[in-house]
């Protein structure tokens, strides 16, 4: 069982572009790390690289205590699942499985035994005979983990395994594929574009953009304390409400639009450098989950009037999509094209309570959670603590 | 090659509550045949009639008179003349013989070329080019091309042989090396087409499936049997079943670079239908070969669709 160990890597293309900036990481025994990010952020390339299946233009690369930048795929103690699953379509199931055990040598009825315990795993003892081409999705990502489980690596890459099933299916597979690697043990380095899989199946979650990680920590970590505005609205969803706001008043208030919010003591105490920023410009953060129906109860100076323009009843919550009259701060790779269009100036999404009674076109009052909202630097882009 | 795993229905169920197609479907039906039937006279004309009439002409007793010929009587002794004939059962002989020499060295040669085209990502397109050049010939001129090079007296090959003093070899003047001969010109010129099929067929091949490959340990001959070869066989049989085809009705080339010969040497099933036919002038035996070659070339083609039928139609590579 070994580590997985990053300094430095780059990864620069024959054309110029360069993939990967000076990217350092490290991947503890038995760890579940997973590499997220935007599409083009180049974290396919790091597990490629990780791999041996592209060259590492400059860094080094340890698994357990080699370098193993020269070293070929086969000889690195990996195995990796690939997002179309690459199964050697010609063979069954069974002779899948064992192909790897085959190449080693291993007698016949070592490579059976070794391929039954694994289908027993994987839940594929009846399929053992089957083509790819007769399973299912589910059953084929199942055969591409029993391929890399049989070898018995240091170190699993899995690239986005689960982004071909559909939605209830990949939920339960998460719960499997994380299950199987704590009963193995296997350092594993996992990558997704989907931020919610990271953060529920990561022990930690390295969040990458244009090649460079931006920041590496536990799920909780990330959601609570984000580097900057961009992995504050990535990790999260509905993504964060990002706005244009000033402080004034020795930091004590917070004008978003034409409204002010009162920022409590423990805001200050949280983020100390924040009063620095009186009289400036901030870039304001509001989780979704920040901000409820406001109530009798409520205390003045930390409500938002708004006016609802679409409601989603999702019947454990209501998504409520809002606007007012601020200025929001956009960022690239966070929304879709078509959330773009929904979302003019001024609109965010607020997850509030089923029982509230609110229809598009209401004008509502929320209840921010000022303790809970996140300030960055505008230029920047970085948090203020 | 991706090919569809199976053939869904061309039509759909169309048939309305009284059991009378829809005015659509009838409509595009009949739009079908108006555009359908001219090409489908001709080509009834061209080829199912030539066919049906020469079976009639095999199985008849045909007289040549001065103002044509005539069909007189039922028999199958133009077959049974065949059956008796040397020169028919070498023919046969040879054909088979040919063809399956010729399909088996150009499988071989048409994988390796394509196998290494194949890893080149410059300069592919022009390589391609230059190999398709024997391929785009049409068989008389490279056939007369080849009867320069292996000519007796002035043949290039004659002269090169002369020049390092290795005296004068025969190529076309003994039955056997006319045969070798021939083969040589037959595969410089088909390897290309089973080349570019084989070509085709490995850039449609699923690349992933060697990356795991790579990781799961195989070498690179391990890639080739257990991996490549397989996944390449739909792709092998369409060359194959073509190249069987072509090789049985083998005409032009014989026809040019040797008439047939020496003696019968390189006379194929289908020289001889033309020998007989046309040159002898004996329409019922003539027919009968032709017959017979036509019966032969069906039967192989339905015995190795038999053996490849999993392969060719019906494997789809996810």
């Amino acid at each position: 069982m070994a580590t997985i160990s990053l300094k430095g890597l780059n990864k620069v293309y024959p054309n110029g572009f360069h993939a990967v900036h000076d990217l350092s990481l490290e991947v503890q025994e038995g760890e579940f790390m997973v590499l997220v990010g935007p599409s083009g952020c180049g974290k396919t390339t790091v597990l490629r690289m990780v791999a041996g299946l592209e060259d590492i233009t400059s860094g080094d690369l340890r698994i357990g205590e080699r370098v193993v930048n020269d070293i070929e795929p086969k000889d690195r103690d990996i195995a990796m699942v690939f997002q179309n699953y690459a199964l050697y379509p010609h063979m069954t199931v069974a002779d899948n499985i064992g192909f790897a055990l085959k190449l080693r040598k291993l007698p016949k009825d070592e490579i059976r035994k070794k391929v039954e315990e694994a289908a027993e795993i994987l839940g594929l003892t009846e399929w053992l005979d089957r083509k790819p081409k007769q399973l299912s999705g589910g059953q084929r990502q199942r055969v591409a983990m029993g391929r890399a489980i049989v070898r018995e690596p240091s170190v699993f890459l899995m690239d986005e395994p689960l982004s071909n099933l559909d939605a209830k299916l990949r939920v339960k597979m998460r719960a499997e594929v994380r299950r199987i690697q704590e009963r193995l043990g296997v350092a594993t380095m996992y990558v997704t574009h989907d931020q919610i899989e990271a953060m529920t199946m990561g022990d930690r979650v390295a969040v990458l953009r244009d090649g460079r990680l931006l920041q590496c920590d536990t799920p909780q970590n990330l959601y609570e304390f984000p580097v900057n505005q961009f992995v504050g609205a990535f990790i999260g969803s509905p993504a964060m409400n990002l706005y244009q706001g000033e402080l004034f008043d020795g930091g004590r208030s917070l004008k978003i639009g034409s409204q002010i919010l009162e920022l409590p003591e423990v805001v200050h105490l949280k983020k100390p450098t924040l009063m620095s920023y009186s009289g400036k410009g901030v870039t304001v953060g509001v989780r979704p989950e920040s901000l409820k129906a406001a109530s009798t109860s409520t205390t003045p100076g930390t409500v938002l009037s708004v006016q609802a323009t679409l409601v989603e009843a999702l019947g454990s919550e209501l998504m409520v999509h809002f606007s007012f009259d601020a200025k929001v701060v956009k960022i690239e790779d966070i929304q879709d094209d078509e959330e773009e269009i929904l979302t003019g100036s001024g609109e965010g999404v607020a997850r509030i309570d089923p029982s509230v009674s609110v229809k598009a076109g209401d004008k509502l009052k929320f209840e921010v959670e000022t303790e809970h909202l996140h300030f960055f630097d505008p230029d920047t882009g970085l948090s203020i603590y | 090659m991706a090919v569809v795993a199976e053939v869904a229905p061309v039509v759909a169920n169309t048939r309305n509550r009284n059991g009378r197609r829809d005015v659509h479907t009838s409509r595009q039906a009949r739009i079908g045949w108006m555009f359908s039937t001219p090409a489908l006279i001709f080509v009834g004309m061209v080829t199912i009639f030539p066919i049906v009439f020469s079976v009639a002409l095999s199985l008849s007793n045909v007289s040549v008179t001065g103002s044509g010929f005539a069909l007189q009587g039922f028999t199958f002794s133009n077959y049974s003349q065949l059956v008796h004939s040397s020169t028919w059962r070498y023919a046969l002989g040879f054909t088979v013989i040919y063809t399956v020499v010729t399909v088996l060295v150009e499988l071989v040669l048409g994988t390796a070329i394509a196998l290494a085209l194949e890893r080149l990502t410059k300069g592919r397109g022009l390589m391609m080019a230059l190999l398709l050049l024997p391929w785009s010939i049409i068989t008389v001129i490279s056939a007369e091309l080849w009867q320069y090079i292996y000519e007796g007296t002035y043949g290039v090959l004659q002269a090169i042989f002369q020049a390092l003093g290795l005296g004068a070899p025969v190529f076309l003047g003994s039955p056997t090396s006319a045969v070798v001969s021939m083969m040589v010109a037959d595969v410089w010129k088909t390897t290309p087409f089973v080349a570019v099929i084989v070509i085709a067929g490995l850039v449609m091949l699923p690349g992933d499936v060697y990356e795991a490959a790579a990781c799961d340990g195989a070498s690179a001959w391990t890639i080739f049997w257990k991996i490549t070869l397989p996944l390449l066989r739909p792709t092998i049989a369409i060359a194959v079943l073509f190249r069987i085809l072509q090789a049985f009705g083998v005409f032009d080339l014989p026809f040019v670079l040797t008439g047939g010969g020496p003696g019968t040497a390189t006379t194929s099933l289908a020289i001889l239908s033309y020998k007989v036919m046309f040159q002898n002038i004996d329409y019922g035996p003539g027919a009968a070969v032709a017959v017979s070659a036509t019966l032969l070339v069906v039967l192989g083609c339905l015995a190795f669709l038999r053996v490849f039928k999993a392969q060719v139609g019906r494997e789809e590579i996810q």
